[in-house]
């Protein structure tokens, strides 16, 4: 199930660049809710969400400035039980987006400890990063405990991009992976080979370069 | 390709074999006291090598763990069908998946597995059919010759 039909449907010949993409955040906070809206334009109901076993993928095409780009979208497990298996697949991203839950506190809180991780896994000092706060239809029910400006100032002071959605009635998730993308393609170091190196700009490609980040905790 | 099967192409993404080795060297070091975590990540690390004794022996790690962490079983059970779908086993695949299935019946991990074991049995069946099919037919091209020369 769950075929991406845009890249399903897609010559890889029209294929600009291939990003990879990671999820991180504590567990709960919708990583996996944000990337079904995303992929297939779905919802599940709280009680029929499972927590991620290790790490999901899925892939979908987007067009920036009128040229393709395929994403490989990594969407990690929260739970402490996985940090081992989810720290090899920081490697070779492109973006990160960490997620929190603006009706849940400490999963901001948590955020440093997210950064940590990413500085010690990434392979890129350039890598893209977005802070989203998710959930954000959470004020409706009076739920919300970190207001908009927090989480704002606090993207700011690590220097990430911002955005709040909720993966529930869509709002903001198509711009947060959107504004994402754009950042990676401004920043052409991150991705850009010499011509004879970008036709095999792979997965296999990655897994098969430097391998010193591992996390034997 | 990667499109279509997204997570046989996950777990094909092996460790670099100093990862392994690194999970390896800590599981032996803590020996008969072995945590649960150390093994799991052992486990998992064997199930995604390329080498089939690397997969047999994460798979008997995982059926350990499975009986002895009740708290652990969905896990298990997810790894436990990868790695009986890389070996190639795919009844024992289909049925630890079906049991994860069962406990979470919209777990979009379980459900995109289970589609990728039935797609590559049908593949295969597909194969099965096909050699099968060569045979009849050169069979037939032989027992043809055979014809045509005893009527000669």
């Amino acid at each position: 199930m769950a075929q991406p039909p845009a890249a399903a449907s897609s010559d890889s010949r029209d294929i600009e660049a291939t990003f990879k993409l990671l999820l991180i955040g504590d567990s709960g906070t919708g990583k996996s809710s944000l990337l079904l809206r995303f992929t297939d334009d779905m919802w599940l109901q709280p009680d029929e969400v499972s927590a991620t076993i290790g790490v999901d993928f899925k892939v979908k095409v987007v067009e920036v400035n009128s040229k393709k780009y395929k994403l490989t979208i990594w969407d990690t497990a929260g739970q402490e039980r996985f940090r081992t298996l989810t720290s090899s697949y920081y490697r070779g991203a492109q973006g990160v987006i960490l997620v929190y839950d603006v009706s849940n506190r400490s999963s901001f809180e948590h955020l440093q400890t997210w950064f940590n991780e990413l500085d010690t896994y990434s392979s890129s000092g350039l890598v893209v990063k977005m802070i989203v706060g998710n959930k954000s239809d959470k004020d409706v029910s009076g739920g919300r405990e970190v207001p908009r400006k927090e989480g704002e100032a606090f993207a700011k002071s690590m220097g990430t991009l911002f955005i709040e959605t909720s993966a529930k009635t869509t709002y903001g998730v198509r711009d947060a992976f959107a504004e994402v993308v754009h950042k990676i393609v401004e920043t052409p170091a991150l991705w850009q080979r010499s011509p004879a190196q970008r036709s095999n700009v792979s997965l296999n490609a990655e897994s098969a370069s430097d391998s010193s980040s591992m996390c034997a905790c | 390709m990667g499109d279509y099967l997204p997570h046989a192409y996950e777990a094909e993404l092996s460790l670099a074999p100093e990862e392994l080795q690194t999970l390896r060297d800590l599981y032996k070091k803590e020996g008969a006291s072995v945590t649960p975590q150390t093994k799991f990540n052992y486990a998992w690390a064997l199930v995604r090598s390329a080498n089939k004794q690397d997969q047999q022996l994460g798979v008997d790690l995982l059926h350990a763990i499975y009986r002895e962490n009740p708290g652990r079983r969905r896990e298990c059970l997810y790894y436990l069908a990868l790695g009986e779908y890389k070996l190639g086993n795919y009844q024992k695949a289909r049925r630890y998946n079906d049991t994860l299935v069962n406990m979470e019946p919209t777990n979009q991990q379980a459900l995109a597995l289970r589609a990728l074991i039935a797609d590559r049995v049908q593949q295969e069946g597909l194969i099965g059919m096909a050699i099968v099919g060569g045979v009849v037919a050169v069979a037939g091209v032989v027992g043809a010759m055979f014809l045509r020369r005893s009527k000669d």
